[in-house]
């Protein structure tokens, strides 16, 4: 399964990065703690999470994550747009919440 | 000995500019992939990295973190100006934390930076003077862990 798969198929708007958007997915993550992404997300993995600041994009970044999904209606900050575009990390969101995301990414075979 | 250093740079780290934290592993993160380092050390040091690099931005006034990349290791040191850690021990305990409300609410905060760095480094060293600052000196072994 692709970023680009899992946005269509939950019906996720794309905010930045769509050009990184073919990457696979192995798994996923749901935290508002950065350093417990830092320390539990895996390469690959989609990130689910109601943060929208620019700081996101660096541990994404780091932790060699697939995907940002914020969740929860929010709308990423215009620089977390930037630095996500910056970084070549996908930017998705979604006015579910993460709760139903992360049950959705499951429903779909992420796991 | 011959101890050759296939790349040295230093990056400054800048006290409470929250949404700049991140810049400096990230460029460390890009240095080492050019150094041809292998990718789980690469990982291990940008964990480490943001990390120590966060605990910067949050809690001093100012930093530098600097970095030399070895045949067989990758060194890290991150030296700052601010409050020091009084009570070390206390500060390496998994959820303690003394983050400010704002820092928390972005997530930040959750009192596992020093642990995390210490399961991500082979060797690490700590040092502080409360009213001055913290030195850390982080050692990874590229190839695989030498634990002991």
């Amino acid at each position: 399964m692709t970023v680009a798969q899992a946005a269509e198929r939950l019906g996720l708007s794309v905010h930045a990065a769509d050009g990184a958007i073919d990457s696979a997915i192995t798994g996923a993550v749901v935290s508002d703690l950065l350093s417990y992404v830092m320390a539990n997300g895996k390469r690959g993995n989609m990130w689910v999470t109601i943060q929208t600041h620019s700081n996101l994009v660096a541990v994404a970044a780091l932790g060699g994550l697939s995907a940002i999904v914020i969740a929860g209606g929010f709308e990423p900050a215009d620089d977390t747009v930037a630095r996500a575009e910056e970084e070549g990390i996908p930017l998705l969101a979604s006015a579910d919440a993460a709760y139903t995301v992360a049950g959705k990414l499951w429903e779909i075979g992420v796991r | 000995m011959d101890d050759p250093v296939l790349a040295h740079q230093e990056f400054p780290i800048l006290g409470r500019a929250y949404f700049l934290g991140g810049r400096a592993s990230t460029s460390v993160k890009r240095v080492l992939s050019d150094c041809g380092v292998d990718a789980e050390t690469i990982r291990r040091v940008s964990v480490a990295c943001y990390e120590a690099e966060m605990n910067v931005v949050l809690h001093a006034r100012s930093g530098y973190l600097s970095l030399d990349v070895h045949p067989d290791r990758v060194v890290l040191g991150i030296v700052d100006r601010g409050p020091g850690i009084e009570d070390i021990e206390l500060a390496m305990t998994p959820g303690w934390s003394s983050a400010t409300e704002e820092a928390r609410a972005l997530g930040f905060g959750a009192g596992m930076g020093l642990p995390n760095i210490k399961e991500q480094a082979d060797e690490m060293r700590i040092e502080s003077t409360a009213g001055e600052g913290v030195r850390l000196l982080l050692t990874f072994y590229t190839g695989g862990r030498q634990d002991g």
